[in-house]
């Protein structure tokens, strides 16, 4: 049911939590299911250096937040426009169709990730 | 007489399972005398505890912490021992170190999502589901021994909602009825529709009626305001699960709303019957013909004191139900929920069955006021205040 990818991210997060000096928020919230993440990311000079989040909702939707955050951490904005949509849809493997709502999860991470800067 | 633990072991080295094989005894279990049952309850909750225990890096944490090992829980006597998950632990980030097991193995994630908006999610693993799904239609055909009919169902459908609790719980009747009809579409619901349908079925299907209260109830006012009588069968069930207190804060009294359900849809009002589940317990308490709640034979609910949750209160006094359910394999179903309640002084009912039966009181004062209901009927108001809008 659950692919390798999101077994590991799920099980082991490595990006939740908070920034305190963080300088931008994402959110996604889709209100009668309820999968909700909260980031906060901290961007120097157009770069990211920092990227913490609350996420509330299935396995996959957690699984998502944490290998979004694991994605940005350490690029510019500039290299993250750069991805093509097919880079985006592979990062979560394999999905069975009830998990497939969290591709738009991850797009709409990255529109919003760009659409400020 | 072999001891209860003695013939357990028996069933386990002739390959079978305790717990299912409990499930499955439902209507026996029913009329056993408490003592057995008692003892039964601790033997399947005991070796349930050492499983988590043992399994649980997160859980054994706990259990260090308050110096508990599986040699300390023997019987019901122990159990108040036994480390409680608080309910609100499963809409937390961090709610991964709930299982028991990895995510590889998780079959089915179910879902509650209260007033904030914040899902509480229980991940089941194949066992597990099997013994949620077995324990329910076990009480389903002990409470109200459905074979045929035909459900109205006053819900959104799984289609529409697929890993709500509350949709799937529901639902699973649909498997003991000849016809259903789900009439809450796109979080509207008709009142017309739902008496044509019930028309439709009329002379051809015992009609059942089943949904959240404040839904049900929306039936009945319609049915009040436009004075129609209908007169449904005679062995016509009203099934009610969720909240009775309302999203508005009204909370629909109990006397009132089976009298009024009586008058208008024409039913004796011993049909009319609650239910009281937990989307992270695998257990549904249903109302016998003489309104009491059972528990399932094989779960022991404890109840606490509001103000110190490790204090048991006394049978016969409120106190905020502590569930301990040994169906659960994939995280612990041990929980401590937010809802206070009482048992009734005497654990034998009218209706012939013995053990716990529970009366629900109302949600701790603080906690979030949320079930699936609730959450249902906020989205539902707002879906028909925009309706009026357009229409004006
Ligand atoms: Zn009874």
């Amino acid at each position: 049911m659950y692919n390798s990818i999101i077994v590991d991210y799920f099980s082991k997060p490595r990006h939740s939590g908070d920034v305190i000096d963080a300088n931008r928020e994402l959110k996604i919230g889709n209100s009668v299911c309820g999968d909700t993440i909260f980031m906060k990311i901290k961007v120097t000079d157009g770069r990211v250096v920092n990227a913490k989040y609350k996420a509330y909702g299935c396995a996959t939707s957690l699984a998502t937040a944490d290998i979004f955050a694991d994605y940005i951490i350490g690029k510019s904005l500039a290299e993250i426009a750069q991805l093509l949509a097919h880079e985006i849809d592979s990062m979560l493997g394999e999905l069975e169709p009830p998990q497939m709502h969290c591709l738009n999860i991850l797009h709409d991470l990255f529109e919003q990730i760009l659409s400020e800067a | 007489m072999v001891s209860m633990q003695t013939a357990m072991e028996n069933l386990k080295e002739l390959g079978f399972n305790p717990v299912t094989t409990a499930i499955g005894a439902t209507q026996q279990l029913f009329h056993w005398d408490e003592a057995k049952v008692n003892e039964l309850k601790g033997y399947l909750i005991a070796q349930n505890f050492q499983h988590h225990y043992e399994n649980n890096k997160f859980y054994r944490m706990l259990c260090e912490d308050s110096g508990v090992t599986p040699a300390d829980i023997q019987s019901l006597d122990d159990l108040h021992k036994i480390p409680l998950i608080p309910v609100t632990s499963f809409k937390r980030p961090d709610s991964h170190l709930l299982l028991s097991t990895s995510l590889e193995n998780i079959e089915f994630e179910m879902r509650s999502t209260g007033t904030s908006g914040i899902p509480s999610i229980s991940r089941r693993d194949a066992e597990t589901l099997n013994n949620c799904v077995f324990s329910i239609y076990a009480m389903y055909r002990e409470m109200f021994a459905f074979s045929r009919g035909a459900g109205l169902f006053l819900f959104p459908s799984p289609e529409e909602m697929p890993e709500m609790g509350m949709v799937k719980v529901l639902n699973m009747l649909s498997g003991l009825f000849d016809a259903t009809r789900c009439l809450v579409k796109r979080a509207s619901f008709k009142p017309k529709e739902a008496i044509e349908t019930l028309e439709k079925w009329q002379n051809i299907h015992t009609r059942h009626i089943i949904g959240p209260p404040f839904l049900i109830y929306k039936l009945v006012n319609y049915l009040k305001t436009n004075n129609i009588h209908l007169k449904l069968d005679n062995k016509t069930m009203i099934i009610n699960l969720g909240g009775w207190k309302r999203f508005s804060g009204m909370e629909i009294p109990r006397e009132q709303y089976n009298k009024e359900c009586a008058e208008y849809l024409g039913i004796p009002e011993e049909n009319v019957r609650d239910m009281y589940g937990l989307v992270e317990s695998n257990i549904l308490a249903i109302e016998c013909e003489k309104q009491s709640k059972h528990v399932p034979p094989w779960v022991h609910f404890s109840l606490r004191n509001p103000k110190n949750l490790a204090e048991e209160v006394p049978q016969g006094k409120r106190g905020v139900l502590a569930i301990f359910d040994p169906t659960s394999l994939s995280y612990p179903g041990f929980i401590q929920t937010e809802d206070l309640v009482y048992l009734k002084k005497e654990n034998t009912c009218e209706c012939g069955r013995n053990g716990q039966k529970v009366v629900y009181l109302s949600r701790v004062a603080g906690a979030e006021i949320g079930c699936c209901a609730i959450n249902l009927e906020k989205h539902m108001d707002a879906a028909e205040e925009k309706s009026q809008m357009t229409e004006v």
